[in-house]
């Protein structure tokens, strides 16, 4: 619960209902806006940022000031382990000083995210006299917070109690009690649902969300969602300094074969039958369309549509024949057109989509047998090894897709002594990489995010990830408890698996008379929110870890 | 399981004559002695397998650590130099069994907390869990067991044999899952009664009524290793009976004419009892392991939630810790229950 280290998706959320951020996602457009800082400022070359902090007081009635930010910064920038949460955050700061309400960041390189700061701001007399960051678990109750909510309570793996924050400034939370209570095992998270032992729950499966969708007590919550599934496809990973890693295979280099593929997938197909029509098929990239301003979406002559004849006819084109046996070979040798896919071992879902792409591929003339890696194998084999062909992946995409396009740069493959790395794709390309810090020094943001489109579309056509659909977004809450919760964003967004703070901030419920058999007896003044937590049961741990993994971005939000 | 100097064992059994009673306590002394060198052995290799071992696993830990984030070389080369993984193997190695020795299995890397104290929040609930279940499943066993084998071929015992049988076979994972179905959510008019998620209620009340709480926490997930385990006991129970019951002693003692049920608690289930204590004392070793399954599917906050997740990250140094202490129950009781049996029976002492 430390926030300097925590990098547990539960434990982040949970962070963002107790700390303030410098700036929020607007509960209507996500678009940063004021936070504890009330307003900023930057210079005309980009470089000096000041933010203006509120005067807000702290839970213990201590005012916010600019030197609790300046302090959780500098923090960061000179301890190696208070890095550990958010270090790249600061990694282009070159200096941070406060004066009165007044905070300074000077940058080393102009950055058109400040505004996406992920930083939760601690308060300075309260964890100053921390001298080893490293191995403070922060076990002290009540928190000094600034957000809606204070931590009372916290028992490993078990649960969280937050309290409402009287002195919040935007003003206390509806509800006086809100608390996280872990599942190892969502077979009993959504028991506890159905029962009433909880009053919410986020981030469903779409075969978990089935159970719930006709019970009479639950609204089910069908939004769409932040993330979007892809194929990473291995058109020739490098190091760094561009040597060759890894044993995929060479047809894939071929921009005529990945192309094909793309058009051979029926993406339809997929989200009716791999995710129970729970999605969206993807006629874009890696931004899913719920984030309305970012998204880019293919038309016209660029649009890749299931079409099996022309993927073919491509692959015919480019020499690729067909043999006795219906398999191509590479135009130049007798190496067949046999690709690997890779998967998570113990994952259903993914077991059913190699099986679908199988049928869609060999259609068009190529074999594909599926491999199966255990999370740890597969993040290294798919992101550093480059010993795979093709590849399942995710991610969930936050208001700012800077860091999601980020993990397609150069600079993010691994270094040559198999160092550092974070790619998605292995990704190397000029024109991509113009795009990317051309964003980064954009300020006007319409013109950013123009940008921003371009490197999705450039992520489009030359397909080294072909996105195949975006996944709902899939919760359910107690209509017997919850009177009112407002989504993020407002108009049909998420809940818990939202950005931000805002629908555990607007939840009200049911006075306490609401009789439901309960155990524990408590009072019921408050929310009781069910989460899934990281360890899960054998079927599903690859699932949960990856998500984890792949979740990262939500620590950056 | 046995140790590997048990070949060694008959010429200190055969030097303890029957019938010599302080002969025969040095001989047990002498037993056990050798039966802990023999322990000690395997605890020996135990610790080089653990080491080497977790290090053969797919993955970089601290890139794992990272998951996924882009960390500079430096950072990464800090976080390597903090968990000692920079040195040489066999450093690290000597590193490792010296503080093993002195009882400081590390720090997690996951928690960044002492291993030994992850380890010791565990233990007790796991205890708690295991322990009852052990308890409840082992009397159950042996008194079904024995009225089964005492009659053997009538209706109960082909029942209560069958039930076990089916309950043993069952997976446990959905056999949990149906328990918290039918008396956790309830089903049609049933109610469910029991709670079916941890150890506690978040807002647990203080005293007794706080053991009620726990008390009704158990009630599921006890139900459930004990539906799943018991029929070892019955079974072993059964047959070892069935087999004294064939024996000329206890038609000598029907034929002095006592009663029945005197006959089978004074004589055939003493005897009977002996093989189903060497499993009790085998199973009490992996209660400590605790059951992973049932921890799982009602997120009980026990050692074998947190091995399982030790392993996921994977987190070597809690992996290590908690594979250890596994381990090590598991000798330790192997080796009591050599020991137990060996003053139990005599035949062992006289073989």
């Amino acid at each position: 619960m430390n926030p300097f280290l925590a990098v547990r998706l539960v434990s982040t959320s949970i962070h963002r209902w107790m700390y303030g951020y410098l700036t929020v996602p607007d509960s209507k457009t996500l678009q940063p806006s004021p936070d504890l800082a009330e307003s900023w400022t930057t210079s005309e070359d980009g470089l000096t940022w000041t933010f203006k902090i509120r005067a807000a007081k702290w839970s213990d009635g201590q005012p916010v000031t600019a030197e609790d930010a300046a302090w959780t910064f500098n923090k960061m920038m000179t301890d190696e382990a208070a890095k550990t949460a958010n270090g790249p955050a600061v990694e282009n700061f070159e200096s941070v000083t406060a004066s009165g309400q007044d905070l300074t960041i000077k940058l080393k390189a102009p950055q058109a995210s400040m505004l996406e700061n992920p930083v939760p701001i601690m308060p300075k007399h309260a964890w100053e006299s921390v001298t080893d960051m490293a191995n403070y678990d922060a076990e002290k109750y009540p928190t000094v917070s600034s957000g809606p909510y204070i931590a009372v309570e916290h028992k490993k793996d078990q649960y969280v109690k937050l309290q409402a924050n009287p002195n919040y400034w935007r003003g206390k939370p509806k509800i006086d009690e809100l608390q996280v209570i872990f599942y190892d095992n969502p077979q009993a998270a959504i028991a506890g649902l159905k029962k009433g032992d909880i009053d919410l729950l986020g981030r469903m499966t779409p075969q978990e969300f089935e159970a719930i969708q006709n019970d009479p007590n639950i609204e089910a919550w069908n939004t769409q969602g932040r993330r979007a599934a892809y194929l990473q496809i291995n058109h020739g990973a490098t190091t760094t300094d561009d040597k060759a890693v890894g044993d995929g295979h060479p047809a894939l280099k071929d921009l005529k074969v990945r192309q094909a593929l793309h058009y051979a997938i029926d993406k339809q197909k997929l989200v009716d039958e791999v995710q129970n029509g729970l999605a969206k098929p993807a006629d874009g990239s890696i931004v899913p369309p719920m984030y309305k301003d970012f998204f880019w979406e293919a038309t016209g002559e660029e649009k890749v549509s299931y079409d099996p004849a022309k993927a073919n006819q491509l692959l015919d084109e480019a020499g690729y024949k067909k043999g006795a046996d219906g398999v191509r070979t590479m135009p130049d040798g007798d190496r067949k057109l046999e690709f690997r896919f890779t998967i998570h071992t113990e994952t259903p879902i993914e077991d059913k989509l190699a099986e679908y792409l199988t049928a869609f591929f060999k259609e068009v003339g190529i074999t594909l047998t599926t491999v199966k890696l255990e999370s740890s194998k597969f993040t290294e084999e798919t992101g550093v090894t480059g010993n795979f062909d093709i590849a399942i992946s995710g991610w969930s995409v936050n208001p700012d897709p800077e860091e999601v396009m980020a993990t397609h740069l150069c600079s993010r493959r691994p270094a040559p002594g198999g160092e550092g790395g974070g790619t998605e794709s292995f990704f190397c390309d000029d024109t991509f990489e113009k795009l990317y810090q051309d964003q980064l020094k954009e300020l006007d943001r319409p013109k950013r995010i123009d940008l921003l489109k371009q490197m999705q579309e450039r992520l489009y056509t030359q397909a080294p990830i072909i996105a195949i659909y975006y996944t709902n977004d899939l919760e359910g809450y107690r209509k017997d408890k919850v009177t009112s919760i407002t989504p993020i964003p407002e108009d049909k967004g998420l809940l818990y698996g939202g950005s931000g703070y805002w629908p555990f901030y607007t939840v009200d419920v049911k006075a306490a008379a609401a009789a439901s058999g309960g155990t524990g007896g408590g009072s019921n003044t408050g929310l009781i929110a069910g989460i899934v937590g990281a360890v899960v049961v054998v079927g599903a741990a690859a699932f949960f870890l990856t998500r984890r993994r792949k979740s990262t971005a939500d620590e950056r939000e | 399981m046995t140790t590997p100097l048990e070949a060694a064992e008959p010429a200190a059994v055969q030097a303890a004559g029957p019938g010599d009673e302080r002969s025969a306590g040095r001989g047990t002394l002498r037993y056990a002695l050798s039966k802990a060198g023999g322990a000690l052995f395997s605890i020996a290799m135990v610790l080089v397998g653990t080491f080497f071992v977790f290090r053969l696993l797919p993955g970089d830990p601290v890139r794992n650590l990272a998951q996924g984030r882009n960390m500079t070389p430096a950072q990464l080369d800090l976080e390597r130099r903090r968990l000692g993984l920079d040195k040489p193997l066999l450093d690290q190695f000597i590193d490792f069994v010296g503080d093993t020795l002195r009882l400081d299995l590390g720090t997690s890397y996951e928690y960044k907390r002492p291993v030994l104290d992850l380890i010791g929040e565990r233990l007790g609930p796991t205890l708690l869990l295991a322990g009852t279940g052990l308890v409840i499943a082992v009397s159950l066993g042996i008194w079904q067991g024995t009225r089964a084998g005492w009659r053997h071929g009538t209706r109960f015992d082909r029942l209560s044999t069958g039930a076990s049988l089916l309950l043993w076979s069952v997976p446990t994972f959905w056999l949990g899952l149906l328990l918290m179905m039918v008396f956790g959510v309830g089903i049609g008019p049933i109610p469910g009664i029991f709670p079916f998620r941890g150890i506690e209620s978040v807002d647990a009340p203080d005293g007794f009524a706080y053991v009620l709480d726990v008390a009704s926490h158990m009630v599921l997930p006890c139900l459930t290793l004990v539906a799943v385990v018991y029929a070892q006991y019955l079974l072993v129970m059964r047959s070892s009976l069935m087999e004294e019951v064939s024996q000329d002693y206890v038609t000598v003692a029907r034929a002095k004419g006592l009663r029945d049920d005197e006959v089978r608690r004074r004589h055939a289930v003493p005897n009977a009892l002996l093989p189903t204590v060497t499993l009790v004392f085998m199973r009490v070793g992996f209660v400590v392991g605790g059951a992973v399954t049932v921890e799982t599917i009602y997120t009980w906050p026990g050692l074998g939630q947190l091995f399982y997740e030790a392993i996921s990250v994977p987190d070597f140094t809690l992996m290590q810790g908690t594979f250890l202490l596994i381990t090590v129950a598991v000798i330790v009781m192997n080796t009591l229950a050599d020991v137990v049996y060996h003053l139990l029976d005599p035949r062992v002492r006289s073989a």
